[in-house]
């Protein structure tokens, strides 16, 4: 399994290869501008690129049919999740890549696989009070700013990727929560999201402290890969470089 | 336990099934008898009549035709926004009084709403004779409910917190208000009131009933008489009119930017929209100079209770209210439900821009013409009225749907194609889906006017409210005209009560 | 790229208003005091209306001295009321929408009908596929009883009022028909067209509109036949305002009369506004020719 991609795209992302292995959890790191967000993008295969492939398990991603895609998980930075539809079927549509148009119909008439969603939510870091109140039928613009996060989650757990990828999911967050976030996301517990079958993760984040909870750090300058190395090397220098430098 | 609850994408699919009912009524009614005619109607596209006399016709009626359009649309967006703001629970309270007289008004402008342009009309040249000033009015009365309606609707469902936070600063309610909702209003008013300016186009038929001629006139007789080429003549100039208008409103809207520059453009909109007014109330009396002769309060008999008791007893009322609630249920199910069945299809830009162009031709087609050409090739039924009256408004709510679609951000529809969703899926889910609530309510919007438009097929066998008013009319029965406009509004605004409630029901709990 | 077309496109709208608004020079701007003004129940194709409206009004203009303007409404009530408010003031009306006007108009005046219009007649036609038998008596329209039968506007004399007249005499109501009701065309020529592609199995229309359409070629004699032609009866009729004289100045109504009465085959409009109007000459008529219809109207709920 190894992600790669090189090539330019505008004048965010200079060439950039790189390749993640089967079992890293890896800390994106940069400064606002550097080209995270659109790193990842390029991974996930939302954006295209005009030169240079993404290869998943050897297949480029863009001619890659699409229940391969579902492999490839993403967390977005404004986590994407559709207002009109209910926490439900939010998280139902993380399984829409295994299943066909009727089921996806089906769950715009009621929740489908009511319990598969619970136990998403559940695993998410949800409230199980709160879940059983009727949390499924909800509406998403009535939930606070935390509680989107981990409907995010959910919708990402429902998807059973391979490969997750998440853009500063813990930007907006607390810091207790965010580290709970964190936590959840990491961990490699039997609950934990790694343990379902997700066997990669790159987070992209803003807390350089918070790096040592990974295997590996990636940092981006101006579109640049320049730095790439295990967590346990990781000097104050060279993070303090990663930031400064202009 | 699973509960039965339709998400807001998928409420604007249900419609559709209204097609399987009729579609299986035409499929069986379906025969070959009027291919002649259909065929004498295709030939005459090809070859439409270009003589002089009929050209320089069409010349003076297309420019009446504009010249009341425009004066009646500017008149329709300057009373409807003004309305429409008094009817909007928001502005009330922005002076703390209670709301009360708003929701008044608006049970009130229901009754302007329900009646279709062509019996105001007729009812106005009754006490006012024929004055081009009375068919302009007849157009801008429900045009401007209309208008109301929409724009309290989105005044009271827009965010209201900037509002809040300026009013308790002390902040002055009027500059209050222009501050706070302005931006998001500007754009309603830009993309829905430049589309009201081609139904005012379209609706200009009426100005045949004050003998002042106009496109749809010249339409509406050669059709009678079945003179295709003639026909064919006014329908090609009336796609030239409508493609232009729709180029130029294209054009100001790709023009009009965001921020103090989008400001600017919805303030020269509006200012756009009087200036057009004028410049249309000037170019109609240079047209019909002679036709402005003194307006004058002529009486006229008002029914007395006897005559209405008697009235009201001749009638068959359930059964003309269930073959209009029939008609038009069916009809808006069509109208509200093919539009986003249509673009699910096949969710690709090539598709679509097909689908719009098919809209385009629904909308340039008058629903006489739909009805005369289906009911040439099948048996007369309520279906083919519905089909008729659906298909064309179809075209209607078809272009809103994909002026939506295009204004809105594809990020969702992206997410969810990465997440390995097939394009169907992406697209119902990640587009659909934000566009539905608005999307429903111009066809709560809509489901009104069709309501109306059911006035028009009475081709399809005289049954109906719709039928029964123009016999009324034709009749000279005042008293069964003032109940069955009484029914009209009756069923306006149970619709529209209903139309909400569903909607607070399924979208916003 | 964009920006020269953007100007392209502005001038163009430019040019357009200009065209516009020119075009309105078209029409010459008049007097607004005293124009006669002549209108029509819209039951020609338009083009055709304007020919023999607009040649009429010039004839009168010439003959009578006054400006005389034809206006060209589009519907059969409007017409009437706008008889009956003062808008027009001299119609050619159908033989309903013209004792509709007179009833509305107190002192309104009849001033001349054609020959063909005192023994008007409508005649049946049924698709050749439904099977109905040319009718040799009143009673053989029982035979409609069941079919999709269609009429043509609401408010025509020959297309709807006697047609249904007759079909009451015989015992058949529109609730009889097929559906429970009978369907309104719009139009004699769409009446045609309707039964002649077999959607309706029969309708009623003016003979005169028939006969011309069998003269155009516009008939397929293996699709449609006539299966009755009605009893005759009084149609369309010249009614004008009571007002004129005060208007026009005294005895003006019996000019017009005259110059209505007076248009010849010999001059070439006169002529031509003559062959417009399918008549030889017009000739007077009398109120009592219209009685009939009246009653029947107020049988059938027409007339209130």
């Amino acid at each position: 399994m190894n992600v790669s991609l090189s090539g330019p795209r505008g004048d965010r992302l200079r060439s950039i290869s790189l390749s993640v292995f089967e079992g890293e959890r890896i800390a994106l790191l940069g400064r606002s501008g550097a080209g995270k967000s659109t790193l990842l993008a390029i991974a996930n295969g939302s954006l295209r690129v005009d030169k240079g492939e993404v290869r998943w398990r050897g297949a480029s991603i863009r001619t890659m049919p699409r229940r391969n895609k579902r492999e490839i998980g993403m967390l977005w930075q404004d986590l994407l999740l559709v207002e009109e539809l209910s926490v439900g079927q939010n998280v139902n549509s993380g399984a829409l890549g295994r299943h066909n148009l009727i089921w996806g119909l089906a769950n715009l008439l009621f929740n489908v696989d009511q319990s598969a969603c619970k136990h998403c939510l559940q695993r998410a870091g949800l409230d199980a009070g709160l879940i059983e109140r009727g949390l499924i039928d909800a509406p998403i613009r009535q939930l606070s700013g935390g509680q989107r996060q981990r409907v995010a989650l959910a919708r990402l757990l429902r998807q059973q990727p391979q490969l997750i990828l998440a853009d500063e999911p813990i930007a907006n967050l607390d810091p207790a929560i965010a580290s709970e976030l964190l936590d959840h996301l990491l961990n490699r517990a039997p609950e934990g999201p790694l343990n379902c079958g997700a066997k990669a993760i790159v987070i992209s984040l803003h807390q350089p402290e918070l790096v040592q909870r990974f295997d590996r750090v990636i940092g981006l300058q101006d579109g640049e890969l320049v730095m790439d190395q295990p967590s346990e090397q990781l000097t104050a220098a060279d993070l303090s470089r990663l930031y400064e430098a202009g | 336990m699973n509960r039965l609850k339709p998400a807001a994408p998928l409420l604007t699919l249900l419609p559709a099934m209204a097609l399987v009912p009729v579609l299986i009524v035409t499929w069986t009614g379906l025969h070959g008898g009027g291919l002649s005619i259909w065929q004498q109607f295709l030939l005459g596209a090809l070859h439409p009549s270009l003589e002089p006399d009929l050209l320089q016709a069409v010349w003076h009626g297309l420019g009446v035709t504009m010249a009341t359009a425009l004066l009646s649309w500017s008149l329709s967006l300057l009373f409807g926004v003004l309305l429409g703001s008094a009817c909007a629970d928001v502005v009330w309270r922005s002076w703390s009084l209670p709301t009360w007289p708003a929701t008044g008004l608006r049970r009130g402008l229901a009754i302007p709403r329900a009646v279709h342009e062509l019996v105001w009309g007729l009812l106005l040249l009754q006490v006012f004779g024929l004055h081009p000033y009375v068919a302009v009015a007849a157009i801008a009365i429900p045009y401007s409910a209309l208008v109301a309606r929409i724009w309290r609707d989105h005044l009271d469902s827009a965010d209201h917190r900037p509002l809040d936070a300026l009013i308790s600063a002390g902040v002055h309610p009027v500059s209050a208000l222009m501050t706070a909702l302005n931006p998001g209003m500007g754009t309603v008013l830009m993309s829905y009131g430049g589309y009201r300016l081609e139904c005012a186009l379209r609706s200009a038929t009426l100005l045949g009933v004050f003998g002042l001629g106009g496109l749809g006139t010249e339409l509406q007789l050669t059709l009678q008489s079945l003179q295709f080429r003639e026909l064919w003549t006014g329908l090609w100039v009336l796609a030239a009119v409508m493609l232009i208008l729709e180029q130029l409103l294209r054009f100001w809207r790709e023009r009009s930017g965001v921020g103090v520059h989008g400001q600017r453009r919805i303030l020269l909109f509006g200012t756009l929209a009087i200036v057009l007014g004028v410049i249309g109330t000037f170019w109609l009396r240079h047209i019909v100079p002679d036709q402005f002769s003194g307006l004058s309060w002529i009486g006229m008999e008002v029914p007395s209770w006897t005559q209405l008791n008697a009235a009201a007893t001749e009638l068959p009322w359930l059964r003309m209210i269930l073959e209009t609630l029939g008609l038009t249920v069916l009809a808006a199910g069509i109208a509200i439900g093919l539009p986003p069945l249509a673009l699910l299809l096949w969710p690709s830009p090539r598709w679509h821009r097909c689908c719009s162009m098919f809209w385009a031709c629904m909308r340039w087609i008058p629903p006489p013409l739909m009805v005369l050409l289906l009911l040439l090739s099948n048996r007369p039924s309520l279906a083919i009225g519905a089909l008729a009256i659906g298909l064309h408004n179809s075209g209607v709510m078809g272009r809103l749907l994909l002026e939506g679609l295009q204004q809105q951000s594809d990020l969702r529809q992206e997410a969810l194609r990465a997440m390995g969703s097939s394009e169907r899926i992406s697209w119902l889910y990640g587009l659909l889906s934000p566009q539905s609530p608005s999307y429903l309510a111009y066809g709560a919007y809509r489901s009104d006017v069709i309501l109306r438009e059911t006035v028009v097929v009475g081709v399809i066998g005289g049954s109906g409210l719709g039928w029964q008013l123009l016999e009324s009319l034709s009749s000279f029965h005042w008293a069964a005209v003032v109940l069955v406009l009484c029914c009209y509004c009756a069923l306006t605004i149970s619709g529209e009560s209903l139309s909400d409630r569903c909607r607070s029901l399924w979208l916003q709990s | 790229m964009t920006k020269p077309l953007t100007r392209v496109r502005k001038k163009g709208a430019v040019v357009l208003l200009a065209l516009f608004c020119g075009q309105g020079a078209t029409v010459l701007p008049a007097q607004a005091q005293s124009i006669l003004r002549i209108g029509a129940i819209p039951d020609q194709n338009p083009e055709r209306l304007n020919r023999r409206y607009g040649q009429l009004a010039t004839e009168l203009s010439d003959q009578l001295k006054v400006p005389v303007r034809y206006v060209p409404v589009s519907n059969y009530p409007a017409a009437v009321s706008a008889f009956r408010t003062g808008s027009l003031d001299l119609v050619w009306f159908g033989g309903l929408t013209g004792i509709q006007a007179r009833l509305q108009t107190p002192g309104a005046q009849v001033l001349a009908q054609r020959a063909i219009d005192a023994n008007f007649n409508s005649v049946f036609i049924a698709n050749t596929s439904a099977g109905l038998q040319p009718i040799s008596s009143i009673d053989g329209l029982k035979a409609l009883n069941g079919k999709r039968f269609t009429f043509g506007s609401e408010s025509s004399t020959s297309g709807r009022l006697m047609p249904q007249h007759f079909l009451a005499q015989a015992g058949v109501t529109p609730k009889q028909f097929a559906g429970g009701q009978a369907g309104f065309s719009g139009s004699h020529d769409a009446t045609i067209a309707l039964v002649q592609s077999g959607s309706y199995q029969a309708g009623a229309l003016s003979e005169p509109v028939w006969n011309v359409a069998v003269k155009n070629g516009k008939v397929d004699p293996n699709k449609v036949k006539v299966i009755w032609k009605t009893p005759s009866f009084g149609n369309y009729h010249w009614v004008v305002r009571p007002n004129l004289d005060q208007r026009f100045g005294k005895g003006f109504t019996t000019k017009l009369q005259k110059a209505i009465l007076g248009l010849a085959p010999t001059n070439e409009r006169q002529k031509n506004i003559l062959e417009l109007f399918a008549a030889q000459r017009f000739v007077p008529a009398q109120e009592s020719q219209y009685q009939p219809i009246e009653e029947v109207g107020r049988q059938l709920g027409k007339i209130r």
